[in-house]
């Protein structure tokens, strides 16, 4: 679906995790403007068709952390967003049709906002659609920012890889004398 | 009384024995003798976790007469004052909110942790609560009563004894002041020092807060008859640590053989007191539930000061249960704390505040706000801080907005059937409960809400920074045992607390790695 492989993820952590220590990582944001449950799913239903992740992982019918608000709150500060959004409320029932046309849009805001969102999930770390729209640089990008501390501890990268953040860990104490996980246990 | 520390034989209870008998009991018995019987002539063990006649199984919500499609509130009234003690919550998912299992399971967890809170505080003799004989009908309460609660002081023993359910504990330096109403609270550092050693907690007063732990039987049994209240039993033990589950009774199952009563499980509770004086607080006397305390120094290693015994009376201000239930083998982790102990964030900027608080001093706006006090930190026999230093103390917004809501809304109603007691000045903050209690990847069950503090028992540790900021669970899950390697204790840190057997800590040999067939997180594990 994307073409974002898991190498180029790893990748991208590293980076994330250099540039984590000079962003911004625990500052809690301002109170975001009030969210319409409606398109905050179909912003988690786009998310999953983006980053091939179940919903219902990205967004657990039981859900404490509610980190897709977050994100949520960080992709609608794009002046694109609302043309991304419209994409998948029109597309509502196949989500992958609206991945693809998020991803080939002609409009490289919208396809590179897409990119960012990705990236969000998988890093919890925000880089900008026109940083992304860069040629690639010779060394890792920081991402302006570490989008909050639920990111921090969520972010998909480090379940695809059956591993933790840095300093956080939801495993029993002992658990790294085991076998990780397996990667379904995180994913399927 | 015979001082059960000095004689470390403990089924010779000295109010069966004549002095002159006990003396030459103890003469009579060898060191061997004694590690005879603790290791194999304990008593047949009985049921850790025995059936509960009457477990509270009240939910939240009732079906609407009108539409059984729908769910509205349980009504709040005074029966629910004498309907017990839940076994464990009822928490469907279905509630007053459409479409929503967190949040109304968040208030059945809430409802839960409030008929909780009145059954443990209830009086010991079998009243009503809040008509006890005593200023706002206050009484000796449930967990205060040696028959249902025991003090961790007094399960840790000094030199790894096995401790005996039920004896009174009075230590040689207190016996002066005893008298058979006193509650005798034993000093470490854990009984004034808060959680991650971040500094003790004084009042508006210059006093220190005190806090005390206690569990209930089926806890203590299990600690007693896996021999965990020594360090060397503890490395002896190469099994998993899994206190008994509380479990309601289910009685209408038509296969007969999945009908079972209801069970308590393992309760743990952790209080936190501030000094009150009968004189110059006065006024007060009718908005805490008291206690007449002695509170012991035991001296080097566990306190400076001692071995010294002062009489204070103390004034709850903070109250924790965990208490650990099907469905929420986490446990649930209920928190209430005194109303006037501080202001929150939002009544402070606003200037809402209603003084007086015992954590607070609405005259100094720039004091610094929840911070530590200046070292040293050791509490002198007077339990008055050295310096004037004082606690001031804000209750810091960590909770969802939606949570805060329902709690209060909760609160308002609770705190009306207590109008007129000692007990409508408690309030609870949250239940932090195991959202996904079978996660694989998450062994801390995803707790809902994420951060949960008590201004009193973890103040400055308020917030919303992992792992930095309190959260129940996820401090509670890092707790180990002093096996060698250190296994889960079963989010319980009592167990740490542990002392050598004899008081000889030798090098302890590796033993086996238990099992761990239930521990969360194990590659293949079958759950």
């Amino acid at each position: 679906m994307t073409d974002v492989t898991r190498r180029k993820i790893f990748g991208a952590a590293a980076g994330t995790l250099a540039g984590a220590a000079a962003a911004t990582a625990t500052a809690q944001p301002a109170q975001p403007a009030p969210r319409d449950p409606a398109d905050v799913d179909l912003f988690v239903k786009l998310s999953a068709a983006l980053t091939g992740i179940a919903e219902a992982k990205l967004a657990p019918p039981v859900d404490p952390v509610q980190v897709k608000n977050d994100y949520y709150d960080q992709a609608r500060s794009d002046p694109s967003f609302a043309a991304l959004m419209q994409i998948i409320r029109t597309d509502s029932a196949n989500p992958a049709s609206a991945a693809d046309k998020v991803m080939n849009n002609a409009d490289a805001k919208i396809k590179f906002l897409g990119r960012s969102i990705i990236l969000a999930w998988y890093l919890g770390a925000w880089y900008p659609p026109v940083v992304l729209q860069q040629p690639a640089p010779a060394s890792p990008v920081p991402p302006l920012k570490v989008i909050s501390s639920a990111a921090y501890t969520q972010a998909w990268a480090y379940r695809v890889a059956q591993a933790h953040p840095m300093g956080y860990s939801e495993l029993r104490f002992g658990y790294w004398s085991d076998e990780p996980l397996r990667l379904t246990d995180f994913v399927a | 009384m015979t001082d059960k520390k000095s004689s470390g034989l403990h089924w010779f209870s000295p109010t069966f024995m004549r002095p002159g008998l006990a003396l030459a009991a103890v003469g009579g018995f060898s060191l061997g003798a004694l590690q005879w019987s603790v290791q194999a002539q304990a008593p047949a063990a009985r049921d850790i976790n025995p059936p509960v006649a009457d477990c509270n199984t009240t939910q939240d919500t009732i079906p609407d007469q009108a539409d059984p499609n729908k769910r509205v509130q349980q009504p709040i009234v005074p029966k629910l004052l004498t309907s017990g003690q839940p076994c464990a919550q009822i928490a469907s998912g279905l509630g007053l909110v459409a479409n929503n299992p967190l949040a109304n399971r968040q208030r059945s967890f809430d409802f839960y942790s409030w008929l909780t809170f009145i059954a443990l505080n209830s009086p010991a003799d079998g009243k009503t609560i809040g008509q006890g004989p005593r200023p706002g009908g206050d009484a000796t309460t449930k967990w205060e009563s040696l028959a249902n609660y025991r003090q961790l002081a007094d399960v840790m023993l000094e030199k790894g004894v096995r401790p005996t359910w039920g004896e009174r504990i009075v230590p040689d330096a207190c016996k002066a002041l005893d008298a058979p109403n006193k509650m005798i609270l034993k000093l470490g550092e854990a009984a004034w020092n808060q959680p991650f050693k971040t500094g003790p907690l004084i009042d508006q007063n210059g006093n220190y807060a005190v806090f005390d732990i206690l569990m209930n039987q089926p806890m203590f049994d299990f600690i007693d008859q896996n021999g965990l209240y020594s360090k060397q039993g503890q490395e002896r033990f190469d099994n998993d640590v899994v206190f008994p589950l509380g479990n309601n009774p289910v009685t209408n199952n038509p296969d007969p053989t999945k009908n079972v009563p209801g069970r308590m499980g393992a309760v743990m509770i952790k209080v936190s007191w501030r000094i009150l004086d009968p004189e110059k607080d006065k006024a007060l006397m009718t908005k805490f539930h008291t206690v007449d305390a002695l509170i012991y120094f035991p001296g080097p290693p566990a306190t400076k000061t001692g071995p010294t015994c002062v009489a204070k009376t103390l004034g709850l201000i903070g109250f924790h249960v965990g208490h650990k239930t099907q469905f929420a083998e986490q446990w649930a982790w209920t928190t209430f704390e005194h109303v006037a102990n501080a202001p929150d964030e939002e009544q402070v900027a606003k200037k809402t505040l209603q003084p007086p608080y015992s954590f607070y001093n609405p005259g100094c706006p720039t004091c610094p706000v929840n911070q530590t006090p200046p070292d040293p930190w050791d509490p002198p026999a007077s339990l008055k801080f050295p310096t004037n230093d004082k606690s001031q103390v804000v209750r810091v917004k960590m909770l969802p907005r939606a949570v805060i809501q329902e709690v209060a809304d909760l609160n308002r109603q609770f705190r009306a059937l207590l109008k007129g007691t000692v007990w409508e000045n408690y309030m609870l903050l949250a239940t932090q409960w195991p959202a996904v209690h079978d996660s694989k990847t998450d062994c801390n069950g995803s707790p809902a809400p994420t951060y949960l503090a008590n201004t009193t028992l973890e103040t400055y540790s308020q917030g919303r920074v992992p792992l930095a900021s309190s959260s129940c669970m996820a401090c509670h899950g890092n707790a180990t045992t002093q096996h060698v390697p250190a296994t889960p204790s079963d989010f319980t840190f009592i167990l740490e607390k542990a002392q050598c057997e004899n008081g000889t800590c030798s090098a302890p040999a590796a033993g086996k790695r238990p099992a761990q067939a239930l521990r969360c997180g194990l590659a293949g594990q079958l759950h």
